[in-house]
């Protein structure tokens, strides 16, 4: 857990999180499999987040999903659970964990600092808890999944150094 | 910059989306049965009508899905957005006058800020 | 005269004394004070000179609409045309006076108003058209240092940023109206911003004494407390300073806020906030604009809008003239004749054009109490003086004329309601025959317009109208008790210019006092053929100055009604385009400057290159090192020949992280690759992988890459690193539009692996020292065949495939363990003459071989059949993406550009790339006739190991003309240089080195 920036209405840390990807039509197959692996049920609806204190799994799409593990995870169990949902033909489950990088956003300033990156409605009426939208932040791609008092942002890593910056930047000036 | 419905995702703002162009053109089945008259008109023409029309949207930098959308493109008001496999609404749904604000040639950029 | 202090009564206090330079001269104003309140006080009366006849001008306005009062502002990176009725001062800021040389009062362009019949309008379009030559050496010169206003600042690194809302309600100005309606919003659930341009609350409630009290307060106590009432609320948001300047579709408002008013720019803070806000409702109740009348002379410093100077009085505690003479058509100028009755300041005189009969009592009783000279039914026919107004031209009832002394004339021509925004939003406005203006008739959108800004310059209608068009919200109804001793009505009649009595060359009636634009132009216009209105404006240049012609354009529009003996409603007005007003191109790119210019993505390997020296190409958004520099004096060409002759004499390393990478999965996934690439993938074995091609439709080149085929239902595929993005949104559509019957999905992982190549002949010898326990013996691991290997938590694949002609390796590994891995290898390497190597000697490495670059060698016009790749092509297959096309009369027709390689006969000679491949050895000095072109280089470098250039071509019929000799031409010389057409391919034609 790298601290990016600690200020009064802002909180910014960065974190080490495992996450796969997983894409398929079969929802029940994915939900068994899932269930025995994690213990939780994949969400109905699109946007939505199921999570507890070690798991996030939110629906990006009609056939997209993704698993967020919050805690120090060992890896070959992160890449076993891949195997298995990949063990489907019709079934696609791909490991993201080191090729993102995450952040993690409180404060009751938030939306105002990240208003200065992104045109997206982060208002709680419109962006409510347990939802995420994946969107544009800093003009690159990323998904913002809204947890309870705190968002958490992804991105491709390559752009970690340059997001660092943007966020920075933007509660700089 | 318009607000598009996407589907799956709400109302985001254009600039996550890209548009496709025409709506309804579908791929040839069999392309080597076509002369190269019928094969170039798949490839290169599509319509840019001004009123109503189908065209296509992605939602490139949100959920990655492409749909469907009617927009007056005189007015540019997305009359309605729809999935892939979902049939085209009924042309008569809509008002087909074109209801720009001084009500606009057919033809034209028009433009007209008074009112007669 | 002088001017007079009217702090106690006004929004500026004269408790902060402040001083400011002008034109190199201290002066004081007071804290609040704009350039031109503070210039007023020191009784500068000529602030500008005339951006075509370089005549003196002064302050016409108090407010954004300025025409003449343009200043640089020196001290903050001498940003020009800055608004000196809009500017506040500050302690120290530095301004200077624009376009005028060398000095304000001794201006030598002045002498452009002594030749103005040469500059009438149109006069640019008629006068530069020849003699040839004329225009690139004589013209555009002149022209160019004479353009403009002021002069263009110094580079300097701005920090404006932009801002992201949303919200339910936009209200746009915060005078009685916008306050009025915010208060109804008070804790209700719509989320409100307010934007006001100024930097108090209030409006028109500050410029005036028009309103008395509102709920038995005086204006500023009840301003007050309203804002306190609204601050309280947490679901409004007041931003100051703010001005909205574009009102876009699906109410997308753009507003603009000035983040240092009053004070120095500070060096951490954002200059200039750019506000873009969707909204879903938008109330503009942003005012309205006071119009000028066209006279003789009416441009003369000493000349004000009459609405102006009365702001100036109570806004800025400043009275720029104790006895100024009043001249209008209608009934607004009534508080300003009383407020200065009141404040013990008697005008000279006061005309008035409309008949005495229409004048209304209150205005006589004050004119004939203070005994004021009074005319009637009169108008000013024209105004004297040097360099500022001394003499006023009364055309009296009688139409005789009299004339006035004065150094101070104060006009209004009528109140336009400041329909710019509403335009902008695609509403429809109407001729109000009442008001005699524009007003607001069809909103387009969720548009909802408030007080004058809708044409009502009624107060006691106000709290009526709110009540009224808001009742679409759920919210409660307002009273408010307003006292006013003003005319209900405006009363106004058609005025628009005078006739001018002297005729001189001096002598003008302007119309854009900006632009320099006259009545005669427009008459001359008309008479040219340019009667549409759209045609006239840029003709004459009428109302396209920086002001936008916001005092004046509706008067344009009257008097060419009048020539055209039209209604104004069919001579229409030209279209409201935004901005409202200027926007700083630093607060429209905002933070996309300089390091943010695009956003930068690095490989897990980045810091690596940077401790050994790399120099990064950007690929896309990619930094990829390009060369690494052996040591500080090693030149760019030097390194690129190292690494290539080092690499094929031992092994060289890249870092290949940024190759687009595709995992495709699904059960009918096979057939999806099989359509998407031209090659056949049905019979190729699992674990191999094979080189591909993409097509469009049209049968061009789109992207190539590796497939790597895991089983039929699974592949990993990669693309070049600039179309990894283009080609999976291709794929993807063609999954979800054209094929959604087949059963597969794309993921992209381009991110998840850190990729290296490793090529050279010993690249076999380390890479057994990695990964010691597999066996990369040739029959074990052949070209293009891969493998997956454990290594530590996680899994590697290897794949045995190469770009440089040489025996090598790609190496796919978690970023988790990229770094650590590339280190690894050079720890096992260094001693076997491994060496990192870039972009550029990858380059140079392929094009020795042969092999093309997508987007160098191939320009989206090129088939796979010319370059000769047919080989690549599935020929039994029933159907790909581009097949149909191949066969198009086009791409199968004789003499398309075909690739070929080229070398120099001389094989010294230096190929550059780009340059034509022509059949003469010389260009003429004079081309009388085309030159016949065959084509062009697309890649040449020197070759380290043949040592002489290698260059690749497209060029016409090229399959046929192997052999034969042609001519390449040279940047520097017309001589061209002797070349031979040989096969693409310099070295190992048999694939020794790649199948060892």
């Amino acid at each position: 857990m790298k601290e990016i920036f600690s200020i009064s209405g802002i909180d910014i840390f960065q974190r080490d999180f495992n996450q796969i990807m997983i894409r398929g039509n079969e929802h029940e197959q994915l939900n068994q499999i899932i269930n025995t692996g994690v213990s939780l049920n994949l969400p109905n609806e699109n946007l939505k987040i199921v999570s507890n204190d070690n798991i996030l799994i939110a629906k990006h799409s009609f056939d997209q999903w993704n698993l967020i593990y919050f805690n120090d995870q060992n890896y070959r169990d992160v890449l076993k659970l891949v195997s298995n949902l990949n063990s489907n033909n019709q079934v696609l489950a791909s490991d993201y964990s080191y090729g993102q990088v995450y952040f993690d956003i409180s404060g009751e300033k938030k939306n105002y600092y990240l208003n200065k990156l992104t045109h997206f409605d982060l208002r709680l009426k419109k962006f409510p808890v347990n939802t995420m939208a994946q969107t544009l932040i800093a003009r690159i791609d990323c998904s913002i999944y809204h947890l309870k008092e705190k968002y958490i942002i992804t991105c491709n890593k390559s752009f970690e150094d340059y997001f660092t910056q943007r966020l920075a930047d933007s509660i700089n000036l | 910059m318009l607000v598009i419905n996407c589907p799956y995702c709400g109302e985001r703002d254009q600039s996550e989306f890209s548009n496709g162009g025409e709506a309804h053109v579908a791929r040839p089945k069999n392309p080597e049965t076509l002369d190269d008259k019928k094969w170039s008109e798949y490839v290169f023409i599509r319509l840019n009508p001004k009123g109503i029309f189908n065209e296509r949207w992605v939602h490139t930098h949100g959920c990655r899905k492409w749909f469907n959308a009617i927009r007056n493109t005189s007015t540019d008001e997305i009359l309605k957005v729809y999935k892939l496999n979902e049939e085209p609404p009924s042309i008569d749904e809509f008002d087909t006058t074109l209801k720009t604000p001084s009500g606009e040639p057919d033809l034209g950029s028009g433009n007209f800020t008074v009112k007669k | 005269m002088t001017a007079l202090n009217n702090n106690n009564n006004s929004r500026v206090t004269d408790s902060n004394k402040v001083s400011f330079i002008f034109d190199g001269k201290k002066y004081f104003g007071f804290d609040g004070d704009t350039v031109a309140s503070a210039l007023l006080r020191n009784n500068i009366k000529i602030v500008g000179r005339s951006f075509k006849y370089h005549r003196p001008r002064g302050i016409y306005t108090c407010g954004i609409e300025e025409p003449n009062a343009l200043v640089q502002i020196l001290s903050e990176n001498d940003e020009p045309n800055t608004r000196a009725t809009v500017k506040k001062i500050y302690s120290g800021i530095k301004i200077l006076s624009q376009n005028r040389w060398p000095s304000l009062e001794n201006d030598f362009g002045y002498i452009n108003n002594l030749l103005s019949p040469l500059f009438s309008a149109g006069f640019y379009y008629k006068t530069f058209m020849g003699p040839k030559g004329f225009w690139k050496n004589i013209y555009e010169p002149l022209i160019r240092r004479s353009a403009g206003l002021g002069k263009p600042p110094k580079e300097f690194k701005s920090k404006s940023i932009h801002h992201h809302h949303n919200v339910d309600i936009v209200i746009v100005g915060a005078g009685l109206n916008g306050l009025l309606a915010a208060s109804k919003f008070i804790d209700t659930d719509y989320d409100v911003l307010i934007l006001e341009q100024d930097n108090i609350l209030g409006g028109s409630l500050n410029s005036s004494q028009k309103i008395k009290t509102i709920d038995n307060l005086d204006t500023r106590a009840w301003i007050k407390k309203t804002e306190d009432l609204i601050k309280k609320s947490k679901n409004i948001k007041i931003l100051k300073n703010t001005l909205a300047t574009s009102y876009n579709q699906i109410n997308h408002i753009i507003a603009l806020e000035d983040n240092s008013v009053g004070k120095p720019l500070a060096s951490h803070k954002p200059e200039l906030i750019l506000h873009k806000i969707r909204t879903k409702h938008t109330i503009l109740s942003n005012g309205h604009i006071e119009r000028l009348i066209s006279f003789r002379n009416n441009d003369l410093p000493g000349i004000m809008l009459a609405g102006s100077f009365e702001k100036y009085i109570f806004r800025y505690g400043v009275i720029p003239e104790a006895e100024p003479i009043i001249f209008t058509n209608n009934s607004s100028t009534f508080s300003l004749l009383k407020s200065l009755v009141d404040l013990g300041c008697k005008p000279k005189a006061y005309i008035d054009a409309r008949d005495e009969s229409s004048i209304e009592k209150g205005t006589k009783n004050i004119l004939e109490k203070n005994k004021i000279p009074f005319y009637f039914g009169s108008e000013v026919e024209g105004c004297d003086g040097n360099k500022k107004l001394e003499t006023i031209s009364i055309r009296n009832k009688e139409k005789k004329i009299e004339k006035v002394s004065g150094s101070m004339l104060c006009i209004s021509g009528g109140l336009n309601p400041d329909v710019h925004l509403f335009t902008q939003s695609k509403g429809l406005i109407k001729w109000d025959e009442k008001y005699l203006t524009f007003k607001p008739e069809t909103a387009f959108q969720n548009t909802i317009t408030l007080g004058s800004a809708n044409g009502n310059f009624n107060f006691k209608r106000v709290i009526e109208e709110i009540n009224e068009k808001l009742s679409l919200f759920k919210i409660n109804e307002l009273k408010i008790d307003l006292e006013s001793d003003c005319p209900e009505d405006l009363n106004i009649i058609e005025l628009w210019e005078t006739n001018n009595e002297k005729k001189s060359f001096w002598s003008k009636s302007f119309i854009d006092i900006q632009n320099d634009v006259t009545t005669k132009d427009l008459h001359q216009a008309v008479s040219e053929g340019f009667d549409r209105i759209e045609h006239l404006k840029r003709f004459t240049t009428n109302s396209m100055g920086t002001d936008q012609g916001k005092i004046s354009s509706i008067n344009s529009l009257g008097i060419v009604s009048k020539i055209l003996k039209k209604n104004i409603s069919e001579v229409g007005t030209t279209i409201y385009r935004p901005p409202y007003a200027p926007l700083s191109f630093s607060a429209i790119a905002g933070r996309s400057t300089y390091e943010f210019y695009d956003p930068t993505r690095k490989t897990s390997i980045h810091s690596w290159h940077v401790k050994n020296r790399a120099i990064f190409e950007d690929v896309g958004q990619w930094k990829r090192p390009w060369y690494f520099k052996k040591n500080d004096k090693e030149t760019m060409y030097e390194a690129v020949q190292r690494e290539s002759k080092e690499l094929r004499n031992a092994a060289g390393i890249l870092d290949g992280s940024t190759l687009g990478k595709i995992e495709i999965k699904g059960k009918d996934a096979l057939e999806f690759v099989n359509l998407i690439y031209t090659n056949a993938f049905t019979k190729m074995k699992p674990m191999t992988a094979r080189y591909a091609l993409m097509l469009g439709e049209d049968g061009m080149i789109k992207d190539d890459g590796i497939v790597c085929k895991i089983n039929d239902q699974h592949f990993i595929v990669t693309t070049t690193t600039g179309g990894a993005a283009k080609v999976l949104s291709d794929m993807e559509e063609y999954a979800q539009t054209e094929w959604p019957h087949l059963n597969v999905y794309l993921n992209s992982i381009t991110e998840q692996f850190s990729t290296f190549n490793i090529s050279g002949p010993k690249s076999r010898a380390i890479m057994r020292k990695v990964f010691s326990d597999v066996d990369f013996s040739n029959d074990k691991f052949p070209f293009m065949s891969f493998k997956k290997v454990n290594y530590l938590d996680t899994e590697v694949r290897i794949l045995r495939a190469s770009f440089t002609g040489e025996l090598g390796y790609e190496i796919y590994v978690t970023p988790k363990y990229g770094l650590e891995l590339w280190e690894k290898f050079f720890r096992y390497g260094e001693n076997l003459g491994l060496i990192p190597y870039g972009t550029e000697t990858m380059h140079l490495l392929r094009a020795e071989k042969g092999y093309i670059v997508v987007g160098q060698d191939t320009d989206g016009t090129v088939t796979p059949l010319d370059l000769n790749l047919n080989w690549m092509i599935g020929k039994n297959k029933k159907d790909f993406i581009g097949k149909r096309s191949l066969s198009r009369s086009d791409t199968s027709r004789k003499g398309r550009k075909q690739l070929v390689g080229i070398l120099a006969v001389d094989r010294s000679k230096i190929i550059e790339e780009g340059q034509h491949v022509v059949e003469s050895s010389s260009i003429p000095s004079k081309i009388k006739f085309p030159v016949k072109y065959l084509g062009h280089i697309t890649s040449s470098y020197h070759s380290p190991t043949l040592n002489h250039y290698v260059a690749m071509a497209m060029i016409e019929g090229g399959n046929n003309l192997i052999g034969k000799k042609f001519y390449v031409t040279q940047n520097q010389s017309s001589e061209n240089i002797s070349v031979e057409i040989v096969k693409p391919v310099f070295l190992d034609p048999e694939n020794k080195r790649l199948l060892s």
